[in-house]
């Protein structure tokens, strides 16, 4: 029987068609999922280490050479760890606050460009899209604060959420200065854009933008100097202070993921993605034959090194030193920031 | 606010001297020593574990006096003597409670044969309270093992000279020398 009787010509292409589309797609998020993964294993790895010379210390050195199978003996740790629940928790709601946090951070992976035609969703709002991801993970965060029935989690919780609300307002007023230079929310556009542009990229325009959302983006994954959600002096480890075994791994991958979704879209819309300036083509011809995703990830990996390198430095700031950067310094300067951005596209 | 304040404000520049900082660290080298493959020299006249002192024959030197167990502060020694058949003292039993030594050292000082000693040998961690009671036995065997081949008198020379030297009669005193055989 031959299934063109059944289904005319047509359809069956078009049915092909959809099916090479739909494997393709489920081949990039194989391959991003397990770079994802791996990345966060070996970002612990690296962050161990960086920490450690920077503190004059060798990091992890005992599990493999150089201690390189560390971040495998620590996963396998957390698997083999009993999972301990609270006896007075909200057990549906301490199930689902790792799983809403470490899902919504995940999700962003799909519509970050890692290079020119290799992005999972390639969606007009994709920064909107980044945006409301990083919202929605605070649900997870505050859940799992709520949920876990302990004082130090409920306060790591609160604190969490007024901290990334607060500084989510920022972040977004940092990246109208790209919106507006882009003309898009399109992540591939906004690459683009920078390519294209007079200054290669959009860091040296936006350069007042860039710091807020460099400040931001540290703030908004709760990492030190705005660490207080987890501060450990005070609140034990703050929001995932109940959380044992494979639920805190979840957290612990959320986190990690966060921050290379910052990373990533710091490159992306301020430092141009997988293209170089054209005034460095220009000087180094040769340098057009590296393929964009290295620029990308060396990109990515400055900025995380940078996270690192903050954290081996600076103390953790007081909570309401914390509210007023946020609220006092750096809201004004991207707003002033966004009115002489518009402005300069008006009259040019 | 003055202008320098703001300048220093908005320019961070405090925090990128200290990251000035962190990053140079990076590049020294670490001060860490991975302790079960690299150890860090014993400084001499370490005191470590106990151990009972030889003479030359072989023979323990401790005679049982107990000036030891007397001037021990946290009182781990204990020391049982009886009467020879000539009727010399016969040093039964000497004991020390490792677990409750403090390793001030002040037994080494205070033994005027130079029958104790604290050797250099430091990793004696167990998980039972028996292995850490030290009985004679274990002492003179702590000796063989880990103080022989030293020589044992430069060693008291320079760290452990019995006290009782430096308090000895001076030479030109007449003394009590035993009775003439």
């Amino acid at each position: 029987m031959n299934i063109s009787n059944i289904i005319d010509q047509q359809t069956l292409d078009a049915l092909i068609k959809f099916g090479i589309n739909v494997l393709i797609i489920i081949l990039k998020i194989a391959v991003v999922l397990g770079i994802g993964l791996l990345h966060v294993a070996y970002a612990t790895y690296f962050e161990r280490k960086v920490i450690g010379h920077m503190q004059v210390r060798l990091g992890p050195m005992r599990v493999g050479p150089h201690g390189l199978l560390q971040p495998i003996a620590d996963g396998i740790k957390l698997f083999f760890k009993e999972d301990v629940i609270p006896a007075q928790a909200d057990k549906v709601a301490f199930f689902l606050a790792p799983v809403i946090f470490m899902a919504s951070a995940m999700v962003n992976l799909s519509v970050i460009p890692f290079t020119s035609g290799f992005v999972i969703a390639n969606i007009n709002v994709g920064l909107l899209f980044v945006f409301a991801m990083a919202g929605i993970g605070v649900y997870g965060i505050f859940i799992a604060g709520w949920a876990s029935n302990s004082k130090y989690a409920f306060i790591g919780g609160l604190r969490s959420a007024a901290q990334v609300i607060s500084y989510e307002i920022a972040m977004g007023l940092s990246l109208v200065g790209v919106m507006i230079m882009a003309g898009s929310l399109n992540l591939t556009d906004i690459v683009e854009a920078q390519e294209k542009s007079v200054f290669g990229i959009f860091a040296i325009p936006q350069i007042i933008g860039f710091v807020v959302f460099t400040i931001a983006a540290v703030a908004e994954t709760n990492r030190t100097p705005f660490d207080l959600p987890e501060a450990e002096s005070e609140l034990v480890a703050g929001y995932f202070t109940e959380y044992s075994g494979f639920r805190f791994a979840l957290f612990f991958l959320g986190e990690y993921i966060a921050m290379f979704i910052m990373a990533s879209l710091a490159a992306v819309c301020f430092l141009g993605g997988w293209t170089l300036p054209w005034y460095v083509l220009k000087v180094l011809p040769f340098l057009k034959y590296v393929p964009g995703i290295v620029w990308f990830l060396l990109k990515v990996y400055v900025f995380i090194f940078f996270y690192y390198w903050i954290r081996a430095t600076v103390p953790r700031y007081r909570y309401d030193q914390l509210m007023a950067i946020g609220w006092k310094i750096l809201i004004p300067i991207a707003l002033a920031n966004i009115l002489v951005t518009g402005l300069v596209k008006i009259l040019l | 606010m003055t202008v320098r304040e703001i300048v220093k404000r908005f320019t961070f520049i405090e925090i990128f001297q200290g990251m000035a900082l962190t990053l140079k660290r990076m590049f020294s080298h670490a001060v860490t020593i991975q302790y079960p493959k690299e150890r860090r020299p014993i400084s001499p006249g370490y005191r470590g574990l106990h151990a009972l002192t030889r003479h030359p024959d072989g023979k323990y030197r401790c005679v049982g006096c107990g000036l030891c167990a007397a001037v021990c502060p946290s009182q781990c020694i204990h020391v049982y003597t009886s009467e020879g058949e000539g009727l010399e003292k016969i040093v039964e039993r000497y004991e020390v409670e490792v677990l409750r030594c403090i390793f001030c050292g002040l037994c080494v000082e205070a033994c005027p044969y130079r029958a104790i000693a604290l050797t250099e040998h430091y990793e004696f961690s167990s998980y039972n309270k028996d292995e850490l009671y030290m009985t004679m036995d274990k002492l003179l065997s702590n000796w063989d093992k880990y103080m022989a081949g030293r020589k044992d008198e430069e060693y008291f020379k320079r760290f452990w000279r019995p006290m009782s030297e430096d308090f000895g009669t001076p030479p030109g005193q007449a003394v009590f020398k035993g009775k003439k055989q």
